[in-house]
């Protein structure tokens, strides 16, 4: 009875952050490019029923489902040494393959046309598992598929399996420059849903992504495939519990009931350390990976996988750090001792709060040059900064009331554009609730006026 | 003074600081010592020598010259700055010069009369008396031996002829009576000597003769005891075989004594004939016979030997095996060559049998001790026990694979019969140090004994209890350096008995871990009764979770296992061995009336010998007990996982009672509280208590150092770290579990919060269904009766009791927290630190008073 997890990777930037992904499983469990179990793959200790299934005739199948609505990705895919990896009926491509346009309005409407058919790969994944814990969907909420179809999916999976867990791995788009004009539009629509509909989101902003690995790797503007690789090593990471079980944290609600306390603050920001050559091509190299360095570095903010611009009262909500490798036990007690003595991190003024720590496996089969590394999950009140980026940006377009002539061909926008105000009301409010949270009157946030006094 | 000196008391001794009445008695000892005399020597009054010389002189020679040139001497002597004790050379001098005067007692000159010289070191206890009857010759020394002579002559008093005397000496040096000289007949002093002279023979003995005499039937009458003790041993049965050995060198000694008494016997026979007995008594000393005195000379050297042997026997009656063994040896710090030396001699010999049954325990673990000579004792109630043959003793290894209990295979049936024993209890059992039979000379670090002990123990375990079949391997590691064992080579001794721990340490750690997979079973546990093994654990839990909540006496056996048969295999456990996987069980502990699944419900690993002499009956309490409580906080975790699901997803999706929102916050701001609890309280008990100690333990079994003992040492260490640091034990009496217990309050309090939310969950399903029936029926739609509720009191009602159980629960963690802030350990101490990472427990007392 694993816990199984069904992987959903919607359009052009899911399914190519999925595809290296799926290389990385593969290689840390010792499964070939075939899907079949390297003979030296004998080691054991890990759990691959989570991520895969075996059919019957031993061949190791991802639980992973490709949607997109334009071709030339799936396409590449399946061109890929990878390529009879998936279960063949588990890729969905548009039939008149068109794309969403960068417009969510359109991948959301496309997802009513195509409904019946990924709803279909779905269940099957669904009843194939023993005892389905959640899904994991990857998606970018800039362009049209990952985000509008995204949302539309998020929408029908919350529908359907009301008490089966949705982690979704979003690409924020990248604040400063954006390629489609419209992203401010797409990303607020899409956060709507991730805020009412996913359980708990892993924020990838792509700018953040960006400088790291321009930081890490000393190019001027990283390749897709390097931020590609860096975004799949944090997806790695944070899978590990569940992939290579210990005490705790072996299943994915342990991970997301300690990290979220409230139902709308599960935005959660990732640091990873050290970046090295082996997950991602030509990256420098770091030179010390004590416990405690990594600990200290995943709280620096320019190991965050997020831009912000945390105000003073910023703080965590909570902190998981999930740390590989060959660790002494004493040294995370002295390190989580250092990190307090020297208060490298704030937290929430209105519940108790401190830094977990998941010690966890490294797979046997990939070699590091590192003894330790750690990847950290926070909940942070600055991840607010980003959305109010969001929002100012969304503003200054609806301002102008710029660009909304593709929305309003689609069906949802025909009579009134009320979804971007209740996009954006949402919005608002999750920002206040973010606010709130720095506060130690959290505690009557939502109450009636008085009590809010 | 008295004040003086208690301060000065105080000040030496610390103790009487605080104790008055010691510091009473110091004071009034010290001053006793103070008003004593003690150490003042008795001064030599100058002036009144100088006046008793000159009324001497006076007397002597009433002219008065020698006075005056008495006194001119004297003049010139005080000018003599160099001599410092002029009292003292005036009173020699006088005593010298005086000595022939006997109206004048020189000694009362002397401030202390020199004392008069010993010759005998130590009298053995039964020395030889004097008779009363030789006094009354001294008494007459006094008169004129003229008189004497004559007073002889009439009463036809003659002595005796040295010849006779000496004839009867050497008879009574071998313990026989002679004619003269006999050894007294009565019983109670059967060590006495009687001098037959007057009516029979007519002659006397001197004084001076019969003390030399004296001194020559000490020698007769040491060697008689000397001998009874050897005849009494050698007919006698069951003597040890120190004593046996004592015995055999004693022989051989008195060997050489019959040597010398044949030689002197001939040599006393010749001078007879050449001396006569008509030669007068004043030509004692001829030149080349031998007389009494030159007896005594030559028979010095052998009176010293005799009262070693005699000793020996002495102690041989009290004490046996290595404590005769350490009796003798005490002798060897003597100052004496002569004495040293002889004890030397007889140790080499003595502790022959000593050597051979340590050989043999150090290098094949067999005790072979008929006599219960050794210091390790057996307790042959325990386990198998070999009696080595005594064949396979005298030669050390090589003859010992005739042994049957060397078979490679364990092949010897009686290893195997007899019922299976508790290797615990037969480890630390079966042999025993006995303190007492322990030879100094071996045991003379504290380390040695221990290691000899640990050594035989070792390879007695691993060849009995182990089976081990690559015995042989080890037994010819140590044949490459078994060096005979000899009392000579002390240092060799060590060295071999060094190494031979440490091969016998070795092995026997080889065989626990490679053979037995002792790491394996460690790891085994921390895996399954300290959860380790966390899939496992939450597919037991998911499995059980239904059942354990009946009734315990709903609980079936066969479900269980059936159950935990199914954990193991939907987990990662299934990867595990089978011979794991075979000790692991799940039963229920005795229940009581009312109890739950719950509450008895336990996992077991079963371990058999040898194992369980390092996971004995004790530990593996411990670890149940431990497992125990892992598996409540387990619980209470899974069951706010399932809390948190219900009150994020739950809530969010389908509650739509509004105004009920706000408590669903408060709700969830609770749960968050006792999720953070929760999972520090189970990263606590992981790492800095499990993980930290299992690297220590791990850290020293692959150091591959000590023995058994060790192991067994440092397990029980890591377990009882384990149960000390996880229970949050205070060491303070009468606090030991208090921490423990608030744990488990709040643990309670969780549980009992879960329920009250799904009442109160429960409670806004309903209400939202009445609301869609209320929304219905204002349609004009009726789905179903409509039922106004008093819903305003039920969820007041839940909701005070949220509160209030939210609220227990906060102030228990805070005193929890409190109470481990001052906690004696460190590691507890840093449990607060992680509950109130972010100083919230501070904050919040600090609000709160």
């Amino acid at each position: 009875m694993p816990r199984e997890l069904v992987n959903l990777q919607i359009g052009q930037c899911g399914n190519q952050m999925g595809s290296v992904f799926w290389q990385r499983l593969c290689a840390e469990h010792g499964i070939n490019q075939e899907g079949i179990l390297e003979e030296w793959a004998t080691e054991g200790g890990d759990r691959k029923d989570v991520f895969f299934y075996q059919a019957d005739d031993e061949h190791y199948i991802p639980r992973a489902i490709l949607v997109d609505l334009e071709p030339r990705v799936i396409n590449n895919i399946l061109a890929s040494p990878y390529a009879n990896l998936y279960n063949p009926e588990n890729i969905f491509v548009s039939k008149d393959g068109g794309g969403a346009g960068n417009n969510w309005a359109q991948g959301y409407s496309a997802g009513e046309h195509i409904y019946e058919d990924i709803m279909e790969m779905i269940d099957r994944e669904a009843e194939g598992s023993d005892s389905l814990e959640g899904f994991m969907v990857m998606h970018s909420i800039a362009g049209g598929t990952g985000s509008g179809l995204g949302s539309f999916l998020l929408e029908r999976l919350n529908d359907k399996f009301p008490k089966k867990l949705i982690q979704t791995y979003s690409v924020f788009p990248n604040a400063q420059e954006g390629d489609v004009v419209v992203q401010p539009y797409n990303s607020l629509l899409a956060l709507k849903r991730l805020v009412n509909h996913a359980d708990s989101v892993v924020v990838l902003d792509n700018g953040a992504l960006a400088r790291i690995s321009a930081d890490r790797l000393h190019v001027q503007t990283a390749s897709f495939d390097q931020t590609n690789q860096l975004a799949a090593t944090v997806i790695a990471a944070s899978t590990q519990t569940l992939r290579y079980p210990g005490y705790m944290n072996n299943d994915l609600v342990g991970i997301v009931a300690s990290l979220i306390p409230t139902p709308r603050c599960h935005f959660l920001m990732t640091s990873y350390t050290p970046f090295t050559s082996d997950q991602i091509d030509k990256a420098k190299s770091i030179r010390r990976t004590t416990v405690l360095d990594v600990m200290r570095r995943l709280l620096q903010p320019k190991n965050r996988m997020v831009l912000t611009s945390p105000s003073k009262t910023a703080c965590y909500i909570s902190i998981l750090n999930i740390i590989q490798g060959d660790v002494d036990p004493t040294d995370v007690h002295q390190s989580l001792l250092r990190i307090r003595e020297r208060q490298l991190a704030n937290f929430i003024p209105w519940g108790p709060a401190s830094i977990q720590v998941a010690l966890t496996k490294r797979s046997p089969y990939v070699t590091s040059n590192h003894r330790v590394s750690g990847l950290m999950l926070a909940n942070h009140t600055s991840v607010a900064s980003l959305f109010k980026r969001m929002l100012d940006q969304y503003d200054r377009l609806r301002r102008r009331n710029a660009f909304l002539e593709q929305y309003k061909k689609e069906k949802m926008f025909e009579n009134s554009l009320d979804e971007f105000d209740d996009a954006r009301a949402t919005c608002d409010e999750l920002l206040k609730e973010y606010k709130a949270c720095e506060s130690p009157d959290y505690i009557s946030f939502g109450g009636p006026e008085g009590e809010q006094s | 003074m008295t004040t003086s000196l208690s301060s000065l008391i105080c000040s030496l001794v610390p103790a009487a600081r605080v104790n008055a009445v010691l510091r009473q008695d110091l004071t009034a000892q010290c001053q006793d010592i103070l008003s004593s005399h003690i150490g003042q020597s008795h001064e030599v009054d100058f002036n009144q020598v100088v006046d008793a010389i000159k009324r001497k002189l006076l007397r002597n020679a009433p002219g008065g010259t020698d006075v005056l040139k008495f006194t001119n001497l004297l003049a010139r002597l005080l000018k003599q700055h160099i001599l410092s004790r002029k009292p003292e050379v005036l009173s020699f001098l006088t005593s010298v010069a005086f000595q022939e005067d006997p109206s004048l007692n020189p000694s009362s000159l002397f401030t202390r009369p020199p004392s008069p010289r010993r010759a005998l070191k130590s009298k053995p206890a039964t020395q030889v008396k004097q008779e009363p009857t030789s006094r009354q010759d001294t008494s007459t020394g006094r008169s004129k031996a003229q008189i004497l002579r004559e007073h002889r002559q009439s009463k036809s008093l003659h002595y005796a002829p040295e010849e006779l005397l000496l004839r009867d000496s050497i008879y009574i040096l071998q313990g026989i009576t002679g004619k003269y000289i006999q050894f007294s007949s009565s019983d109670e002093d059967d060590d006495r000597i009687v001098f037959l002279e007057d009516q029979v023979t007519r002659y006397t003995v001197s004084p001076s003769t019969k003390a030399l005499v004296h001194r020559l039937a000490e020698l007769g009458y040491l060697y008689r005891r000397v001998d009874n003790f050897i005849r009494e041993r050698e007919t006698a049965s069951g003597i040890g075989m120190i004593e046996q050995s004592l015995c055999h060198h004693l022989q051989s000694q008195l060997k050489e004594y019959y040597r010398l008494i044949a030689v002197l016997e001939t040599q006393a026979l010749s001078s007879i004939p050449q001396t006569g007995l008509e030669r007068s008594n004043d030509n004692l000393a001829s030149e080349t016979g031998v007389s009494l005195k030159r007896l005594d000379v030559w028979l010095n050297d052998w009176r010293l030997r005799m009262r070693m042997m005699s000793v020996c026997v002495e102690g041989a009656r009290e004490a046996q095996g290595g404590a005769l063994v350490n009796l003798i040896h005490s002798y060897t710090d003597n100052g004496d060559p002569f004495v040293r030396n002889f004890t030397h001699q007889l140790l080499e010999e003595v502790s022959c049998p000593f050597f051979a049954t340590l050989h043999k325990w150090l290098f094949s673990g067999d005790l072979y001790d008929p006599y219960g000579e050794f210091f390790v004792a057996v307790d042959t109630t325990l386990g198998p026990t070999q009696v080595a043959h005594p064949s396979s003793l005298s030669g050390g290894i090589n003859e010992i694979s005739a042994d049957g209990g060397f078979g490679a295979q364990g092949g010897d049936p009686d290893d195997f019969a007899g019922p299976p024993q508790q290797g615990g209890k037969l480890w630390e059992n079966k042999y025993q140090l006995r303190e007492a039979m322990l030879p100094n000379f071996v045991g003379k670090s504290s380390g040695t004994k221990a290691r000899i002990l640990s050594t035989g123990k070792s390879l007695n375990f691993i060849r009995y209890s182990c089976h081990d079949s690559e015995w042989v391997v080890t037994r010819e590691k140590m044949s490459s350096f078994r060096g005979t064992l000899k009392y000579s080579d002390v240092n060799g001794l060590e060295k071999s008995i060094d190494s031979a721990y440490r091969l016998a340490s070795h092995r026997l750690f080889e065989v626990f871990i490679e053979k037995f997979k002792l790491l394996d079973h460690l790891s085994a546990l921390k895996h399954y009764l300290f959860l380790g093994h966390g899939d496992f654990a939450d597919q037991l839990m998911d499995a059980l979770g239904p059942s354990l909540a009946k009734p315990a006496n709903a609980l079936y056996r066969h479900n269980l296992t059936a159950t935990l048969e199914t954990a193991i295999r939907s987990s990662n456990a299934q990867h595990d061995t089978p011979d794991v996987l075979r000790r692991l069980d799940a039963r229920m502990l005795e229940y009581s009336h009312g109890e739950i699944g719950w509450d008895v419900f336990t996992l077991e690993y079963k371990v058999d010998a040898p194992i369980d002499t390092v996971l004995d009956a004790l530990a593996m309490e411990g670890y149940l007990k431990l497992f125990r409580h892992l598996w409540q906080m387990k619980r209470v975790e899974k069951t706010l996982d399932r809390s948190w699901s219900r009150v994020i997803s739950g809530a969010r999706t389908f509650i739509r009672v509004p105004e009920l929102e706000h408590e669903w916050h408060k709700i969830r701001i609770s749960i968050s509280e006792m999720i953070h609890f929760i999972r520090q309280v189970e990263a606590y008990c992981r790492l800095e208590v499990i993980e930290c100690s299992w690297k220590v333990l791990i850290d020293f079994l692959n150091k591959k150092e000590g023995d058994l003992d060790s192991i067994i040492g440092a397990h029980r260490t890591y377990l009882d770290r384990v149960v000390k640091k996880i229970f949050l034990w205070n060491m303070k009496l009468g606090k030991e579990e208090v921490v423990h217990n608030m744990m488990k309050d709040a643990f309670a309090i969780v549980l009992m919060y879960r329920e009250a939310m799904e009442n109160f969950y429960n409670h806004c399903l309903s209400e939202a269904a009445r609301r869609d029936q209320a929304a219905d029926e204002q349609r004009g739609v009726f789905t179903g009766k409509y039922e106004p509720s008093a819903s305003e009191d039920v969820a007041q009602t839940l909701t005070t009791r949220l509160h209030q159980y939210g609220q227990n629960f906060s102030d228990k963690v805070q005193s929890i927290v409190q109470h481990l802030q001052v906690h004696p350990d460190l590691d507890c101490r840093f449990l607060a630190i992680r509950l109130s990472f972010s100083d919230y427990y501070k904050s919040r007392k600090e609000a709160r008073s």
